[in-house]
């Protein structure tokens, strides 16, 4: 009798949510975890400088001026002698303090926003932020971030906020689409029915069912602000104190047409490697989140 | 007349937005923006002198008075005369737009052409190494900076460690060669970093519709693959081509690419724009940031009209809106 039973639950499938399906699908996903393995190494070089273990002698004008590659300077020094490889490497932790302060920020703020106005759909407040988010849409990126960074003045974190002042809009508006799918189904009427209050029904029953989104949302947040930082600190608005890749393309603007290359090549190369690696993360992230697509099947 | 009607009906509800866009970058731009009044004063001024500029200046009025002497001039589309140089603003805008138009237009025809063109190229052998080769050269294309791409091919086409075959900066259009010989460079950094994005963004719309009905029975009607894609494929995506499109001219038009005009040194909007917000020259910010307003809201005018010609389903009074 119960080696019958027992027969019976090995025969079932195991429970299948869509958190356990992506994970199986993630890890089959060559290219993503490739992907991953190399965000952590970054990951690693960044918390090394955070905690002190190397790149401290970033700012150290130390060797000769436009030292080519040797054992003592791996990427050779720039225009003022500086160690080009230490300064890369420090720029890895502004790169992750740059992405993770503005994905997490833009993310909270666009599923807080999405959730509210997708919940109240046709609401006066849903058509405020509605109209809010159409608003920041149309002023041109560069002029709004130039604008924040300027009516902050000195703040080392305006950048951070002109990026974040813009980007949550496109997670928001995703919440809101699917809060309005979301709250038509039949657990948000069970739980109204028991007296459940409006902002626990939207935080605590529908925000969590879009969790695939914001995760995804955050990656390309990431992505886009470590791209961004780079034009922002050619154009003077960026990093203001530190070193970033932005700003070592920037100075190398004055070097490349003078014919030494190393301190374009070490950023330009550094930072692609990052940015592909967590594009290819965040596009297995995204397959393996997709509720429409099946386990091993390709659509 | 129906188009008529709608057309007014469309404009009058663009107004909340052009509103929100010229509060929020008036209050951004010149009421926390850079304060000239010193700049203007000669050193150790009277307190005469200080509340004189002031005056000239407009800072001495309420906020809320100065954001109506804003929307009167947006009405009247007369922005005065810049604080920097004294050229009436328009006349300064009238000059610099067709700089940038004609800077990043071929780019942005081109990224898109080509967008759509390697989409339904890799959307046609779904799967295939074809496929694969487009979106692994997709993805390393949108994973390299704007900036990057402009310094790479600045230094393999314009100057002397690369092939040297362009000039290094400047802007020129006084002859169609030296307008070729000047957009080249750009124009190819713009398509280098835009084509991977579009052509992302196109193929997953492409392939969403190859999945649909009648794309299967035309198939199985033996429709030759060209003209399934072409015919049957291609003319259901416009929608969210046409959008994807529509929406970046305002941007275009009036921010240009500050970018490229920063490095290249091109005399354009963008850069007009952009020095206009460092020195706080109001009456140039009020211009470009008003007609940015005003060219979105008939961005979605045109966009509406061109569903409406994309697709005769969707009617102009329908509950669309």
């Amino acid at each position: 009798m119960s080696a019958v039973a027992a027969d019976l639950t090995s025969a079932l499938p195991p429970r299948q949510t869509l958190w356990s399906k992506a994970i199986y699908k993630f890890r089959r996903d060559r290219a993503g975890l490739i992907g991953l393995g190399i965000v952590l190494l970054y990951a690693l070089a960044a918390a090394g400088v955070w905690l002190g273990f190397w790149a401290t002698d970033w700012a150290d004008v130390s060797g000769p001026k436009w030292a080519p590659a040797s054992a003592e300077y791996w990427f050779g020094t720039n225009m003022i002698g500086q160690d080009i490889f230490s300064r890369s490497l420090y720029s890895t932790r502004t790169a992750f303090e740059v992405g993770l302060v503005v994905a997490v920020l833009s993310t909270l703020i666009g599923a807080v926003f999405g959730a509210i106005s997708g919940f109240f759909s046709g609401s006066f407040i849903d058509e405020l932020v509605v109209w809010l988010m159409g608003v920041l849409d149309s002023i041109p990126f560069y002029l709004l971030v130039a604008a924040i960074a300027f009516s902050l003045g000195d703040n080392p974190y305006a950048m951070h906020i002109a990026m974040i002042s813009t980007f949550w809009i496109g997670t928001s508006r995703l919440v809101r689409g699917e809060v309005i799918k979301l709250k038509e189904f039949e657990f948000v009427e069970a739980a109204r029915s028991i007296g459940v209050g409006q902002l626990t029904i939207i935080f605590r029953h529908i925000l969590p069912n879009t969790l695939h989104i914001l995760l995804v949302q955050s990656t390309i947040t990431f992505v886009a602000a470590i791209k961004s930082e780079v034009i922002l600190s050619f154009l003077g608005i960026g990093v203001q104190d530190g070193m970033s890749w932005g700003l070592m393309i920037s100075e190398s603007t004055l070097e490349v047409l003078a014919g030494f290359f190393n301190n374009f090549i070490a950023a330009s190369v550094l930072m692609f490697g990052l940015v592909m690696a967590f594009n290819m993360f965040s596009d297995a992230l995204q397959d393996a989140l997709d509720p429409r697509s099946t386990v091993g099947g390709d659509s | 007349m129906e188009l008529v009607q709608y057309t007014v009906r469309k404009l009058i509800a663009g107004i909340p937005l052009i509103f929100g866009v010229t509060l929020i970058s008036f209050l951004l731009m010149v009421y926390f923006g850079p304060d000239k009044t010193y700049e203007l004063l000669g050193k150790n001024p009277t307190p005469e002198q200080i509340e004189e500029i002031r005056a000239q200046l407009g800072y001495d009025k309420p906020v809320v008075e100065r954001y109506f002497i804003y929307v009167k001039e947006l009405a009247t589309l007369d922005f005065g005369n810049s604080e920097s140089t004294g050229e009436k603003v328009n006349d300064l805008l009238a000059r610099t737009i067709p700089v940038s138009l004609l800077l990043v237009t071929p780019g942005f025809i081109l990224g898109n052409l080509l967008g759509i063109a390697f989409a339904l190229i890799a959307a046609r052998y779904r799967g295939g190494w074809v496929d694969k080769t487009i979106m692994g050269l997709s993805a390393v294309g949108m994973s390299i900076s704007f900036l990057i791409a402009i310094i790479a091919f600045q230094l393999l086409l314009s100057s002397n460690y690369g092939l040297g075959w362009f000039p290094v900066r400047g802007w020129s259009t006084d002859t169609p060669l030296d307008y070729l010989r000047y957009v080249t460079v750009p124009t190819l950094a713009t398509v280098f970093v835009a084509l991977g994005y579009n052509t992302r963004f196109y193929r997953a719309v492409i392939v969403e519709e190859l999945t649909r009905d009648h794309v299967r029975t035309a198939r199985a009607f033996g429709v030759p693959p060209l003209k399934l894609l072409s015919v049957h494929v291609l003319k259901n995506c416009m929608i969210p081509i046409i959008t994807r499109i529509v929406f970046s001219i305002p941007l275009i038009v009036i921010s240009g690419s500050l970018l490229l005009e920063t490095y290249f040194g091109i005399p354009g909007v963008g850069k007009v724009a952009y020095d206009a917000i460092t020195t706080g020259d109001q009456p140039v910010l009020k211009a470009v940031v008003g007609w940015t307003a005003i060219l979105f809201v008939f961005a979605q005018l045109l966009t509406d009209i061109l569903y409406r010609a994309a697709d005769p389903r969707i009617s102009l009074n329908g509950s669309s809106e």
